[in-house]
Parts: structure tokens; C-alpha cells; sequence
């Protein structure tokens, strides 16, 4: 299964090959920010099976010191993926097909947006989950 | 009360005097591609009570098929407020404080992203709520 995603404007577009491996949605301030949404939702692949299709001239990136690069279309302004080593994060909102997979939990929910409500009955973790914490530290 | 907003690296900035006056969420597909999320949530003022109040040559504007072009920073890519003729809907996630406000809709729900499930109670209108409908045809 090819999984396509693009841009509002249509001059970028991304495939990945295969199953995607998690969807998450994070709450942090930071994406709140960026996405200018109550929480964004993401899912990761490994970069190997990600691949730009159209566009990768028109990809602005924003990266201050010690974060992780956030990108976007220069032209429409729509967020877009980032590659991170060997993952990538893909961002829900621009894929063109349903991707299957659904969100396992939330995370930064301890940050979350004062207007909106968690109503669901996924795991909600204040930052990160704890095995990734572990994992990092 | 005044409202604050900003972008991801601060390089804009908006206020609003408030209330705000609206407040719903957007699930529409230009809205799903441009935000890169589930949905859009919006707060509504009259454009008579907002202004930029930082950055204004760092927005840039994208109109696409819309008479009312979105707007995001040039250097991080935060999505910024519309403006919608005498109104102003501002991103939710790119405000700086509780707007107060909360939601009391969702619209285009009929096109809601696949992966995404509606699980409050509020009401979830296919498209417009009608009572938009009928203004825009004014």
C-alpha cells in the first residue's frame, strides 16, 4: 500500500511505501503554534520508505537550535513532513488517502489547550510516554 | 479583555479585543492540508477589534481558490489569522491565552479526515451551519 500526501496548493507531494508504524496526537504549545489547531496529529514511517514526489524546491524549513526541524510549502503555507534520522513524521491533516492506521494515544496533554477537551478514551500522557523518556535519557 | 496571538518563532503578532464571539471547529479538507491536522478550530471577532501588531512584511498570504486568503509567517510556517470582509477568524492553536470562548460546533463534518472521530456533543453540521448559508447568499 502507497500512502500519498500534499500540500493546500498542490505543489508538494510525499509518498510512503508500506503500513505506517504509529499515530499519535501531540498537544504541546509548540504544535498548537505551528498548526495554529487545538493538537496535531502524527504518524511515523521509516524514512527509507518516504519519498518526496513533487516539489522539494518549494519546501521551507524552520529549525531554531536544539528542535527538531519543522517544515512547510513556501507557497500555500501548509505544514509539512520531517525527517528526523531514520523516522519520518508524517502530519495526518496532508495525507490524500485515509492511512489506516489511528491514533494509539496522546501526548503533552499536561499542555493541552484550555478550549479543548480530550473525549476520547485514549491514553493521555502529560509529556511524553514514559518509554520514551527511558529510551532517551 | 484583549486577546494575543503570535506565530511558532514570534515573529508576528495579533491582538483582538474581546469577546470572542464564535468559536468552532473546521474539518474541511483545505483546512485538514493547510493546518496539517485533524481539524481547525477558529475564533470569530469583528475585524474592527483586531490587528497585527508585530511582523506584518513576514506574512504571506495564500489564496488558492478563496477570496479570502489564509495567511502564515514566512519564516516558521505558523498559520495565522483570515480576514473574512468585517470578519476575523484567528486560529485557535496560535493564540497566546485561553480565549475564554469555547466551541460550540464543528462544520464539514461530511468531509472529516478518516482517521479523526467526533466524540463530544456538540452539533456537527455537514457543511455550513445554515444559518451561514443564508448570510452568504445575502
Amino acid at each position: 500500500m502507497t500512502i500519498h500526501g500534499s500540500c493546500l496548493c498542490g505543489g508538494v507531494t510525499y509518498e510512503v511505501e508500506g503500513d505506517l508504524d504509529l499515530m499519535i496526537n501531540c498537544h504541546c504549545s509548540r504544535c498548537r503554534k505551528a498548526h495554529g489547531a487545538a493538537f496535531a496529529t502524527f504518524v511515523s514511517a521509516p524514512t527509507e520508505r518516504f519519498s518526496w514526489t513533487k516539489g522539494e524546491d518549494l519546501i521551507e524549513s524552520f529549525a531554531p537550535e536544539g528542535r527538531g526541524a519543522r517544515q512547510f510549502c513556501k507557497v500555500c503555507g501548509s505544514n509539512l513532513p520531517a525527517v528526523f534520522g531514520d523516522r519520518v513524521n508524517l502530519l495526518a491533516g496532508s495525507l490524500d488517502d485515509d492511512p489506516g492506521i489511528r491514533p494509539a494515544f496522546h501526548i503533552f496533554a499536561g499542555s493541552k489547550a484550555a478550549f479543548h477537551d480530550i473525549n476520547d478514551d485514549l491514553v493521555a500522557h502529560d509529556e511524553y510516554p514514559p518509554e520514551w523518556m527511558e529510551e532517551s535519557s | 479583555m484583549t486577546i494575543h496571538g503570535s506565530c511558532l518563532c514570534g515573529g508576528v503578532a495579533y491582538e483582538a479585543e474581546g469577546p470572542v464571539e464564535t468559536m468552532n471547529h473546521c474539518h474541511c479538507s483545505r483546512c485538514r492540508k493547510a493546518h496539517g491536522a485533524a481539524f481547525v478550530t477558529f475564533a470569530w471577532v469583528p475585524a474592527d477589534r483586531f490587528q497585527w501588531t508585530k511582523g506584518e512584511e513576514l506574512i504571506q498570504a495564500f489564496a488558492g481558490l478563496s477570496p479570502f486568503p489564509r495567511r502564515f509567517c514566512r519564516i516558521c510556517g505558523g498559520n495565522l489569522p483570515t480576514i473574512m470582509g468585517d470578519q476575523v477568524k484567528m486560529p485557535a492553536g496560535s493564540l497566546d491565552e485561553d480565549p475564554g470562548a469555547r466551541p460550540s460546533f464543528h462544520m464539514f463534518v461530511g468531509s472529516k479526515a478518516a482517521f479523526h472521530e467526533i466524540n463530544d456533543d456538540l452539533v456537527a453540521h455537514n457543511e455550513y451551519p445554515p444559518e451561514l448559508m443564508e448570510k452568504s447568499e445575502e
